[in-house]
């Protein structure tokens, strides 16, 4: 618990009404987008750069340590406050402090949502690629933390590719700028980066300078239906290699269709082994070719159905599916449990038999969404959370996935992060000698280990 | 260096490998220095046995692809990986390729674009750079708006720590977000965190057509005030670059500055795009407008700007490199006449259209730290600045901040020194 003396100073720094110690109101603040939770001593709601360098001073004088957290969504267990720690909800530095798009850049708090940054761009003909599917909640802050994927990294890549650069307030509460407005790496190293995709460990964004670009002048959206999931995967192959990149390649298999059309009714054939959404963009003049041959593709590949979406309204239903996928399956069984793996495109086949393979040994249900173009899967297992034996089972075949991800040469996590979900696999997936480089970048930051300590890898 | 170093150097990559006779050395060498060895490494382990030896020696390390720096060097090593330089592996289904550091860049070019493949980022300086050196150094050019900068090529690597240890990280996802980003980090760390003994690149399809749009103009002022035309017209080609007459004349032949705009696409759009741009060009005052669509002219033209910017890249004690946005370089050129005078006088000038960075040429005697502060203050006025840590150190000295220097300086020492506990790495690169 906080003394009174504490309390009284956190409120003096960032007001009366932005510090929670009341243990109702830390409730809010103690999960995340995991089955994981934490309890925080207290939560403060900073709203300026120099209220956070204010904070982390004088917590560090207290021997507290710190969390960041933006809006919480994340699938890693990042933000899961640890013991003897106060809460950083950077909420409140919410604003959108410039858009200049006549120099593709706009700068921003770390608090903004993801989608009301896209609204005011849209507003200017402009965008920020980067949209995983939480960007109606997500923060900024917390997409460059984790360094957030979205369904259109195959032709866009992910954060780390628009941000330029960051204010950022070191655990010992000096502030540094890396980057710029521009695509330099500043200064010496290229600390924006490092940065992106820290889940918050190395310290606390206070400021992000991101890459915006011009709205495609045309989008063309698609909807491939199969009978088997191979088939989709057969399709992803050939549209590689035949030179098109598409901003997405989405896919959705028979129980996700299920799932999304209780909920959402947007007209998917139930009985169909998957789907594929497939997106692409650019010049008008450049559509009907890129479409034809995406078509001939399908058809190759025994697609029962090509459509194209004639109309915005088709191109939203085609969407929606996709976008309420992972709450949908709730309907089903009361927990799911995310999975984040990635394998080179070449192995997506092999990844998705791996995936049945698991399903059937550990007796688990399993459901899969795909950025298939990425080969970045997401298995998600349904079971009941209060059952504590399928507990078991389920951690067992999340292993499971992991292994069998390596084993196709691919990572644990391709865009949700390691944080604590993943950390027990992290040294499956890198050598000693890696770990090591890890934990000199945590300990040239964090000296002291006192920010976000014993995510992604202990020092 | 004693003769019981040398042999060991010998014992570990062989004999033929280890030269320590200067006029042998020479043609390896950057600088004034007088290194005392040239070893030319096979392998990782052999990369991994001189800087564990370098270690126990307290002996220092100069890398390079073809040539290396001997600043700072003393009586050390300078490592070439010219031998290092093959492709061990073309992956048409994953788009990416495994490459040897050694292999020079432009024949890594050559190699991908046989396979039917592209590789977007530019030599640094295009008659010596290698494959390795392009990630070391980890640049953000011309095609960067399109493309990404260099960094986005690459998807991880084998390296050899500068304590010796061989570190294998990343694989052919494009997506990965497991553990901390070493392997981005490490591009542009320029060989302070480690050596690349092999790279993981990602490549991408090779674009249907490559098409050029050349023009020359009698003033920069009124090349640059086309880009912002075309740019305001909502084009966003590869490239959009200015090169100085002073920087063209020897490469390009032709009166005036070069106005250079590049697109690679699909066949209509690219035909559409270039027809938009000659006109702009036309109208803007631009003589000898061109489109390019043969192969042969086109391959020359951008052969002419990388030998333009091999020059420019060859004098970095010579040049100020300043980003300010495209939409306000028309008003930082004017400016930027007032602190260096005629811009058609000076040595040389290089614009990025599409990424609004400049780099101006200054005459040798030219006081570079009064320029570059004044620059600066021109760029910031604007919303930019100098690049690099040279400019970093102006604007916090513009802000009289030096707590955020220090801060700044801490941490990049700080990893440097983490990975490189006795400073063995390439002594002379201050970063």
């Amino acid at each position: 618990m906080l003394s009174q003396t504490v309390i009284n100073r956190l409120k003096e720094i960032v007001g009366e009404n932005n510090v929670v110690t009341d243990k109702t109101g830390l409730f809010s603040y103690s999960y995340d987008g995991t089955l994981l939770s934490g309890d925080a001593l207290g939560v403060v709601s900073p709203q300026t750069t120099e209220q956070v360098v204010e904070l982390v001073k004088y917590l560090n004088e207290q021997n507290i340590r710190l969390v960041p957290r933006g809006a919480g969504t994340n699938e890693s267990g990042g933000s899961i406050p640890v013991e003897n720690c106060v809460v950083m909800n950077f909420a409140r530095m919410n604003q959108i402090l410039e858009i200049d798009t006549e120099n593709y850049v706009a700068v921003v708090q770390p608090g903004v949502i993801n989608f009301d940054l896209q609204v005011e761009l849209e507003k200017k003909g402009c965008y920020f690629p980067p949209d995983p599917s939480s960007y109606k909640a997500s923060t900024l802050g917390g997409n460059v933390s984790e360094c957030s994927g979205g369904p259109k990294c195959f032709k866009y890549g992910v954060t780390r590719d628009y941000i330029l650069g960051l204010e950022f307030v070191l655990p010992n509460g000096k502030i540094i700028n890396t980057g710029g407005r521009n695509f330099k790496s500043e200064p010496g190293y290229d600390l924006t980066r490092i940065l992106c995709g820290s889940e918050g460990i190395l310290g606390f964004i206070t400021k992000i300078i991101v890459r915006v670009i011009p709205t495609p002048v045309t989008t063309r959206t698609m909807l491939a239906t199969y009978n088997k999931v191979e088939d989709a995967s057969q399709t992803v192959a050939d549209i590689v290699a035949a030179g098109i990149v598409p901003t997405t390649l989405e896919l959705m298999d028979n129980l996700l269709i299920n799932t999304t059309e209780d909920f959402c009714h947007a007209g998917l054939a139930r009985d169909a082994g998957a789907v594929l959404i497939i997106e692409i963009d650019g010049y008008p003049s450049d559509m009907d070719e890129q479409v034809k041959t995406i078509g001939e593709i399908t058809k190759k590949a025994d697609a029962r159905e090509f459509r194209v979406a004639q109309s915005a309204a088709e191109v939203n239903q085609i969407w929606a599916s996709r976008r309420c996928a992972f709450g949908s399956v709730a309907r089903v069984r009361p927990s799911y449990g995310v999975n984040d793996i990635t394998v080179p495109r070449s192995n997506f086949p092999k990844a998705i038999e791996g995936i049945l393979k698991v399903a059937k040994e550990f007796g688990v249900t399993i459901g899969v969404v795909a950025h298939a173009g990425d080969g970045n899967l997401h298995p998600l297992i349904l079971f009941d959370q209060r059952d504590a034996e399928e507990v078991k089972i389920v951690h067992a075949a999340e292993q499971a996935l992991c292994k069998m991800a390596l084993g196709l040469g691919g990572t644990i996590s391709g865009e949700h992060g390691i944080g604590l979900v993943k950390k027990k696999y992290l040294d499956s997936e890198f050598q000693p000698v890696a770990m090591e480089a890890f934990r000199k970048i945590k300990r040239t930051f964090d000296p002291e280990n006192r920010v976000n300590p014993g995510k992604i890898v202990e020092v | 260096m004693s003769n019981a170093i040398i042999s060991k150097l010998k014992g570990i990559v062989g004999d033929p490998n280890v030269i320590d006779n200067p006029s042998e050395m020479a043609k390896y060498l950057k600088g004034t220095g007088k290194p005392a060895a040239v070893v030319l490494p096979g392998n990782a382990s052999e990369v991994s046995g001189v800087v564990a030896l370098a270690n126990e020696e307290n002996i220092k390390i100069s890398v390079g692809g073809q040539v290396a720096d001997t600043r700072d060097l003393g009586e050390g090593i300078v490592l070439i990986m010219a031998r290092m330089n093959k492709i061990i592996e073309m992956d048409h289904q994953n788009l990416v390729a495994v490459v040897e550091p050694g292999m020079t860049h432009q024949e890594f070019i050559k190699q991908v674009e046989a396979a039917g493949l592209y590789f977007p980022p530019e030599p640094y300086a295009v008659d010596t750079s290698s494959i390795g050196g392009c990630f070391a150094i980890g640049d953000a050019d011309s095609q960067t708006f399109k493309y990404g900068p260099t960094r986005t090529f690459l998807l991880g690597f084998e390296m050899v720590q500068p304590t010796g240890e061989i570190m294998e990280i990343g694989n052919k996802c494009i997506k990965n977000v497991s553990g901390l980003d070493f392997i981005h980090l490490a591009v542009g760390s320029k060989g302070t965190l480690g050596i690349f003994t092999k790279l993981l690149v990602k490549l991408l399809p090779m674009p249907a057509v490559k098409k050029a749009v050349v023009a020359r103009f009698a003033s920069l002022h009124m090349a640059n005030a086309t880009f912002n035309t075309i740019i305001k017209r909502n084009i966003q080609p590869d490239r959009i670059n200015l090169i100085s007459e002073s920087l063209v004349k020897d490469v390009l032949p032709g009166q005036g500055h070069l106005a250079l705009i590049d697109l690679k696409g699909f066949v209509q759009s690219s035909q559409n795009l270039a027809n938009e741009i000659a006109a702009v060009f036309s109208l803007g005052g631009g003589t000898d407008v061109q489109i390019i669509d043969d192969d042969a002219a086109y391959e020359n033209v951008i052969n002419a700007w990388l030998k333009a910017r091999q020059a420019v890249n060859h004098k970095p004690e010579q040049v100020i490199e300043f980003a300010v946005g495209p939409k306000k370089m028309p008003q930082a050129l004017t400016q930027l006449e007032g602190i260096v005078g005629d811009l058609g006088a000076c040595p040389g000038v290089v614009v990025e259209g599409l990424l609004g960075f400049a780099r101006v040429l200054l005459p040798e005697n030219a006081d570079m730290t009064a320029s570059a502060q004044k620059i600066n203050k021109m760029a910031m006025s604007l919303g930019g600045n100098v690049t690099g840590l040279l400019g970093c150190q102006l604007k916090c000295e513009a802000y009289n901040d030096a707590e955020m220097w220090s801060a700044t300086t801490e941490i990049i020492n700080g990893l440097r020194h983490k990975f490189d506990p006795k400073g063995i790495i390439n002594p002379g690169v201050s970063l």
